[in-house]
């Protein structure tokens, strides 16, 4: 039985929308399914609808192909998507292979540039402007799944946004049907809620002879970092 | 007193022309199917002038809008319909002499009148056509005099091909009997009239109306009504498309899009208004600027779905104008918009709710104004043998949104089953994207026995290393049947570096050179 006073505090929080730090156990928050079953077990059902969910890693690691399997599950269920492409390393192609339908995809891409030559103010304005883009298509609403791909970036650019910029994100999709997903190295958002998902993968590769070897996929390993609710 | 002006049918098509012409000079305009039309021109003398200018001005306008034209002026609409049918050029019948300028009319030119009687009069094409499909001697007759011919007034009758009492030939073929049920019944009638001795609409004229009535019923009247030049519906005026323009002379020049987005607020106000009241949605907004240099600033949107939201509207146009901002100050404002009939969507209740278009819209306004024009939609695949290749197109949702319907019908039909014998080819679980580097990364490649074994560059941040692991080549190549083309012909291989890392290394097999294409990841 809750005292009057904290009954106080809740309806106080609530009228202030801050009631969301409250913990509820009676009411399972909804998720959607990453695509990966594996991974859906260890978030306890997908990523958390309404949240900012992170997806790190080293090169390599499986990231992108993760994300794809989240777009094309979300397809699949005839949702609309949006992937805001910072450097402009979408291929249509590989994504139309995972089981992305295509014509359900808002392709947001950033400049064409060499993350590896290219000065560091064009990596920052072209990030600044992913972020801006995934801001606004986050307000929009009606996207199942927004992704923000930032993976490349170095951290030194992602860390040069302003703190708050995540705490803004995941306020503007609070409340929303939609989940958001940013790909990147390291983890930047963490303060903002939701889940970040650290993916530590080796290659596959089969065949023994030259002639025969071939490169197939990765074993992942994932870690929950952080998940706050 | 009404004008009939019927396009000849050696005339050329100008879809719209007629219109233009009886718009030109009458405000309630009937159109009569596409090679007629009606206007009323009562009241006309004090604007135009008695009959002969109101003829002389018709043609003056048909000449400018290439048009040769038959014009007919009566008390009537039926009288006038009929002469400029009947009769070449120009034909004006006093008030009160309706019934004495169709009387020396055949009996067959009733048949100009049997779409009339539905609704819709016949058109000049079909009545030439049906004098052309016509068999025997009056089929052969065509108003072959009538080519060439331009408005004059005179009289004209008698140089004309007179149908005869029993020959309806529209009736026959062109204005197809099956389609009006009155037509088998009017030929019907000919004949009898025919056997009674009648030849012209005077002689139908002359007959008793109750007599008519009481052996042919009310087609009978309907008949005779016609000879005596009676109309029996009134001139129904058509609406005159309505244009949603919105113009506004500034007082003073305006810099900068934020003065301009009041000035938009209000206008876009003022036409939503109209297009609620009208039931219409905008599918395109035109804005013209007129600029303090005497130049105009045009852009022109196309709007993926009817919006008629004020906001959106001002939006989308505000967007658009910061991708394309006006070069000098600001004299004048002119919102055009592109209607069609209003949109009515139901929404369903148990599937998720997909953005609206208009919200659609905005978004992709604004991520194009943000990120550009080429850089924002629905990721999509070229029909090419090169994979690098990819396009952008524009990302509506309404084709996510019909094919979600085509998706759950295809749920909904049971699927045969699957036969045992049916051999199951087995798909990895999850396909390792690759990140594709759109400018390619140029590396130096050492290579023994056929095969890369390290990767080198001078540059930082460029992958490098000895390679563990390394599948490949295959060799591809295109093009180079199309003479404008760009062929290409090289091997890529899949390496793995010892510092970590999954690429796609690819080495132009013209050139030697060697590039890391993208990163598995």
């Amino acid at each position: 039985m809750k005292s009057a006073a904290i009954n106080r505090l809740e309806s106080l929080l609530q009228a202030s929308k801050l009631d969301r730090t409250l913990a509820r156990t009676d009411e399972p928050w909804p998720v959607v399914s990453t695509g990966v079953p594996k991974l859906d077990t260890a978030l306890g059902g997908g990523w958390r609808v309404g949240e900012i969910s992170e997806l790190t890693g080293a090169r390599s690691s499986g990231r992108t192909t993760l994300l794809m399997a989240t777009l094309a599950a979300a397809t699949a269920r005839g949702e609309i998507v949006a992937l805001v492409d910072a450097l402009d390393r979408f291929d249509p192609g590989v994504a139309a292979a995972a089981g992305v339908d295509l014509d359900r995809v808002l392709w947001v891409r950033g400049a064409t540039l060499t993350v590896e030559r290219a000065r560091p103010a064009m990596v920052e304005q072209s990030v600044l402007r992913a972020v801006r883009a995934f801001d606004l298509i986050i307000r929009a609403g009606g996207f199942g799944v927004v992704a923000l791909d930032l993976a490349g970036v170095s951290a030194r650019v992602v860390q040069l946004l302003p703190f708050t910029t995540w705490m803004r994100l995941a306020h503007a999709n609070e409340g929303r049907q939609t989940v958001g997903v940013i790909v990147g190295d390291i983890a930047v958002g963490r303060s903002a809620r939701g889940v970040s998902v650290h993916l530590r993968a080796s290659t596959q590769w089969i065949g023994s002879s030259p002639q025969s070897r071939r490169f197939n996929g990765f074993n992942w390993v994932s870690d929950v970092l952080l998940r706050r609710s | 007193m009404f004008c009939c002006v019927v396009r000849d049918p050696s005339s050329p098509v100008v879809p719209g022309a007629l219109e233009a012409v009886a718009r030109a000079c009458s405000p309630r305009v009937e159109r009569q199917g596409d090679a007629g039309i009606a206007f009323d021109a009562t009241g006309l003398a004090r604007v135009i002038g008695p009959p002969p200018e109101i003829v002389r001005e018709v043609g003056r306008v048909a000449a400018e809008q290439g048009l040769i034209v038959r014009v007919a002026i009566a008390g009537s609409i039926t009288t006038a319909w009929l002469l400029a049918h009947a009769r070449l050029g120009v034909t004006i019948v006093a008030a009160g002499g309706e019934a004495a300028a169709l009387a020396p009319l055949p009996l067959g030119w009733l048949g100009a009148l049997v779409d009339q009687a539905e609704g819709h009069r016949p058109k000049a094409e079909d009545l030439a056509g049906g004098r052309q499909a016509g068999s025997g001697v009056q089929g052969a007759r065509r108003i072959t005099r009538a080519r060439n011919y331009r408005i004059a007034p005179g009289p004209a009758a008698d140089s004309e091909v007179v149908p005869d009492a029993l020959n309806l030939v529209p009736v026959s073929s062109s204005l197809r009997p099956s389609a009006f049920g009155l037509c088998p019944d009017l030929q019907d009638a000919l004949a009898i009239f025919a056997r009674w001795g009648l030849r012209t609409l005077g002689d139908l004229a002359g007959l008793r109306r109750a007599d008519l009535h009481a052996r042919l019923g009310p087609l009978g009247v309907r008949l005779h009504q016609a000879a005596s030049g009676e109309d029996t519906a009134p001139l129904v005026p058509l609406e005159e498309p309505r244009r949603f323009v919105n113009r506004l002379d500034l007082e003073w020049p305006i810099e900068g899009l934020e003065p301009l987005s009041f000035v938009l607020a209000r206008q876009c106000d003022v036409l939503s208004s109209a297009l609620t009241r009208a039931d219409r949605g905008a599918v395109g907004v035109t804005t013209r600027l007129r600029l303090v240099t005497r130049t105009e600033h045009v852009r022109t949107l196309q709007l993926p779905s009817p919006i008629r939201d004020p906001r959106t509207l001002r939006t989308l146009v505000l967007l658009d104008l910061e991708s394309h901002p006006p070069p000098a100050a600001i004299d004048v404002v002119e919102l055009e918009l592109g209607v069609v009939p209003g949109l009515i969507v139901q929404g369903a209740l148990l599937t998720r709710a997909l953005p609206s278009p208009d919200d659609l819209a905005t978004l992709t306004s604004r991520l194009c104004a943000l990120m550009g024009d080429t850089r924002v939609g629905a990721p999509a695949l070229v029909d090419s043998h090169d994979e690098r290749r990819s396009t952008v197109e524009k990302f509506t949702g309404q084709g996510a949104m019909q094919q979600t319907e085509a998706k759950k019908l295809q749920a909904s039909t049971p699927k045969p089953q699957a036969s045992s014998h049916t051999p199951q080819s087995p798909r990895p679980d999850f396909v390792p994207c690759l990140r594709r580097y759109r400018i390619p990364l140029a590396v130096m490649v050492d290579v023994e026995r056929g095969r890369p074994v390290s990767v080198r560059s001078t540059a930082r941040g460029i992958p490098s290393g000895d390679i563990v692991n390394v599948a490949g080549p295959w060799r591809t190549s295109g093009d180079w049947w199309a003479a404008g083309g760009q062929p290409w012909d090289r091997d890529e291989w899949d390496i793995e570096l010892v510092s970590g890392g999954c690429y796609r290394l690819v080495r132009d097999r013209a050139t030697g050179r060697w590039e890391i294409e993208g990163e598995m990841d």
